[in-house]
């Protein structure tokens, strides 16, 4: 079973969106809009395949990063409850990596908190991933 | 006065990898900046480099490093 009591977390194992979707629902009646951000493996980056992807992250500092990062969007928007996971493990094409759900009352609060929050955790959280290719392994250096 | 200084350096990503180690330990007598930290670890020419004291993100290279804090290393985040 997951911890769906944290909002925030770093986990190796995968997560369900719609059981996050529903512990962000649980937690108010007032919540009338969600957005979704679900950030999946590829298996082509960069003009080469890509047969996997791991992650590196500063444990201590990661989640603490993304606590703040919470904080910060229920402060700047008028939402209601914002949850943040994201995977560090070896992940292939197609798996789940990284998810932000926002509940706001309406969906354009929701929609504008969701886009910052993923923008801001690629420029602000110590993870790092590092793909596998034909050409051997080679660190992500950009967040496009 | 001078007092004897221990730091814990951490070292990510692709950092840890060309420098063939994850972390290592400073001791100065001296008081040395985040700018002497990096470069008596060897990094001065590593570009862009993020740097945390104490895993908060930093940008003032001038910062006075303390005993006992836990300075990171890391090249740019590339999470999510």
């Amino acid at each position: 079973m997951q911890n769906l009591v944290k909002a925030v977390r770093i986990q190796e194992e995968d997560f369900s969106m719609e059981a996050e979707v529903g512990a962000l629902r649980a937690i108010s009646g007032r919540i009338g809009g969600i957005a979704t951000f679900l950030g999946c493996a590829r298996d082509f980056s960069e003009g080469r395949d890509v047969f996997s992807i791991e992650f590196e992250q500063y444990a201590g500092m990661a989640e603490k990063a993304m606590q703040a990062l919470r904080s910060e969007a229920l402060d700047r928007f008028d939402i209601i409850e914002a949850r943040i996971i994201h995977r560090v493990t070896t992940v292939h094409a197609g798996d789940q990596i990284v998810l932000v759900v926002v509940g706001a009352e309406h969906r354009g609060p929701a929609f504008d908190a969701c886009e910052w929050l993923i923008d801001e955790l690629k420029k602000r959280v110590p993870i790092w991933k590092k793909e596998m290719t034909p050409d051997g392994d080679s660190w992500v250096t950009q967040h496009p | 006065m001078e007092a004897h200084m221990s730091v814990k350096v951490l070292f990510f990503g692709s950092i840890a990898d060309r420098l063939g180690k994850r972390e290592c330990s400073l001791d100065t007598d001296k008081a040395m900046t985040v700018s002497d930290l990096v470069a008596a670890v060897g990094c001065s020419d590593f570009e862009p480099l993020l740097l945390a004291v104490n895993r908060e993100q930093i940008s003032d290279m001038g910062l006075l490093v303390q005993d006992g804090d836990e300075v990171a290393l890391m090249p740019p985040f590339s999470g999510g």
